[in-house]
């Protein structure tokens, strides 16, 4: 007799999909004082950022108008991060407020009394070269996580999976990001000293937003959010465990940041745009690749589990062998779509993700144990009717078909990135 | 009346917990900072490094606030106080001439509330042929100086505040001092 193979997510913890919030929510007192932090938060903020508004009202407008589309393309990033199992958007808008109100709102004295303190203890020629490498980090890592632990409290059905922790915990850290972003503009508008002129916070967009936009606090976040996932999810493992790889995981964020801040090699690879460039990717990298292995791991953990669900449907007019495959993978999901594209037009596309995405929301309800789940059944077979209709039946790709494209595609981007990189930093006298 | 089940009251816990966490951070840290001094003593018989390649001799009696201190390769700060006269000079990566500079420190200045630049500027020089231009300004219940000087990509700011009756007996002393600003370029290697 052989054992059966067991599943990823069978050897660890269960994935148990959260119901979706509502009044259960209200009856928890932790709901009412998040609620209550974040309008604090948000009369802080907007106390600061009416003083700006009220000296430099254009340049205020546009570091909002800028910052907030900056915002755009990562909340869309963050979002797509757990595909299969969805995150409320009510929860992802309170993740971002607390990061962009409450996070904000301490660590502005916070940091400022801890890089007090490193020059008082230790001295100014310390806290010039260190002070924001510790002070920032220090405070603003534990007020973001302190945002995941909020969202934890409030919804705890919906903190299900590492994955889960991730995305809340780049939420919270975008919020921040965003936020930060725009004081820091306003400050260098105010540095200037050549009244309301829009020229520091296009330098600083283009230095936060672009240079440090895609290893900022986002990433730290994501990597704090998935020890508290961790932490919660875990139940198998004991506390100690838990406890301990929660504080590894908030210990990397704040390493990570450390490291981002730090005066290392601030003159050590020579001067020009190449070096700079190089001294970016050297402290930026790292944390970069840990949460992309991280959220490789958590999400196949996942998409296993979702896919042995609808894998017991045994109907294949809601999902076919092939397209539980397909469904199990991100890039493989990419390839489906864009094969649809090509054999049958942008509708095919448009109609492959919305039966990805019904399947996706099948599996859950079926985790669930919902009882009826005639209402998703029905929009998987309506996605199919349309598909059918296009005459591209079945959401996959050949095999083999595809990756090139893919690789060619991301090598363009990653070009087009650098190019853009390099564009910032020339622009920004590097080179 | 509804029971306080213990789910809600665990979940109040630890909600508290969290606020006394962001307390701790947003109050906390502050006042621990506060409740350590923040000055002390610098000699006032031999130049002080500000950053940036910039030195000045402190005047006598004058104490360094560590707080608003910060030396580095390229630019620095350093507040020197004097009872409670403070004397703050920067020195910043600059790329235009004096009379931007001058527009520049100004502006910044009249950006706050209540600040006005009064007079006229004079045309001023530190011992060692720096050239700069110096101005005084009101602010409620303060009134104080500023002086710029333009050095080789670098300009050194300095601004005088205090209340006025403090200012006139401690503001020779600051001249005096102002006087030794010293820029130092980095020998090459």
């Amino acid at each position: 007799m052989t054992a059966e193979p067991r599943l990823r997510s069978a050897r660890s913890a269960p994935v148990q999909p959260g119901y979706a919030t509502g009044e259960r929510l209200m009856r928890l007192p932790s709901f009412w004082i998040v609620i209550a932090l974040l309008v604090t938060g948000g009369v802080r903020m907007t106390m600061i950022a009416g003083r700006f508004a009220g000296t430099y009202p254009v340049a205020t407008t546009t570091a909002i108008a800028l910052f907030a589309l900056l915002a755009v393309p990562f909340w869309l990033v963050v979002t797509e991060l757990d595909f299969l199992e969805r995150e409320p958007l009510a929860l992802l808008v309170l993740a971002f407020a607390w990061g962009g109100l409450v996070a904000t709102t301490v660590s502005l004295p916070g940091s400022a009394a801890l890089d007090d303190l490193i020059a008082k203890l230790g001295s100014p020629h310390l806290a010039a070269d260190w002070g924001a490498a510790l002070a920032g980090p220090t405070v603003e890592e534990i007020s973001k996580t302190l945002g995941v632990v909020a969202i934890v409290l409030i919804a705890r059905a919906q903190v299900n999976s590492v994955l889960d922790g991730v995305v809340y915990g780049a939420m919270v850290g975008l919020g921040f990001q965003i936020v930060e972003d725009i004081v820091y503009a306003l400050g260098a508008v105010a540095l200037a000293g050549r009244g309301d002129h829009v020229e520091p916070v296009i330098t600083t967009f283009l230095l936060r937003g672009f240079l440090s936009g895609v290893w900022s606090h986002t990433l730290f976040g994501a990597l704090a959010g998935a020890g508290i996932g961790y932490l919660v999810v875990r139940a198998d493992r004991p506390w100690r465990t838990r406890l301990g790889v929660a504080m590894l995981a908030v210990l990397g964020a704040w390493a990570s940041h450390v490291l981002w801040n730090s005066p290392l090699f601030r003159d050590g690879l020579g001067n020009g745009a190449l070096a700079l460039l190089a001294v970016l990717v050297f402290k930026g990298l790292p944390p970069l690749l840990l949460i992309m292995v991280l959220v490789r791991s958590a999400h196949d953990r996942e998409a296993d589990y979702y896919a042995d669900q609808l894998a017991k449907l045994g109907d294949p007019e809601l999902i076919t062998p092939a397209e539980l495959e397909v469904l199990k993978s991100g890039s493989r999901r990419a390839t489906a779509r864009w094969h649809a594209r090509t054999r049958a037009g942008l509708r095919a596309r448009s109609a492959v993700r919305r039966l990805q995405r019904a399947q996706a929301r099948l599996a859950v309800e079926l985790s669930r144990g919902t009882p009826d789940l005639g209402r998703w059944c029905h929009e998987v077979r309506r996605q199919r009717r349309i598909l059918a209709r296009l005459g591209h039946p079945e959401a996959t790709a050949p095999e083999g078909k595809g990756p090139w494209r893919r690789t060619a595609s991301t090598v363009f981007t990653t070009a087009l990135a650098i190019a853009v990189l390099w564009a910032a930093i020339s622009t920004l006298g590097g080179g | 009346m509804g029971w306080v089940t213990r789910r809600q009251l665990t979940n109040l816990l630890g909600a508290l917990s969290l606020v006394a966490a962001l307390a701790g951070i947003a109050f906390g840290l502050p006042a621990f900072d506060r409740a350590l001094p923040a000055d002390r003593p610098v000699p006032t018989d031999r130049p002080y490094v500000i950053g940036g390649g910039v030195t000045v001799v402190p005047p006598p009696g004058a104490r360094i606030d560590v707080t608003e201190t910060r030396p580095t390769h390229d630019a620095g700060t350093v507040l020197f106080r004097l009872g409670p006269v403070r004397y703050l000079i920067t020195v910043r990566p600059f790329d235009g001439n004096l009379p931007a500079a001058a527009n520049r420190l100004r502006r910044r200045i009249t950006g706050t509330s209540g600040y006005q630049v009064t007079g006229t500027e004079l045309a001023v020089a530190t011992g060692t042929g720096l050239a700069g231009l110096q101005g005084g300004y009101t602010a409620p219940g303060r009134g104080g100086r500023y002086a710029v000087f333009v050095a080789d990509g670098r300009t050194i700011e300095v601004t005088v505040s205090g209340a006025d009756l403090d200012l006139g007996r401690i503001l020779p002393a600051i001249d005096a001092s102002t006087k030794t600003l010293r820029y130092e370029p980095e020998r090459p290697q």
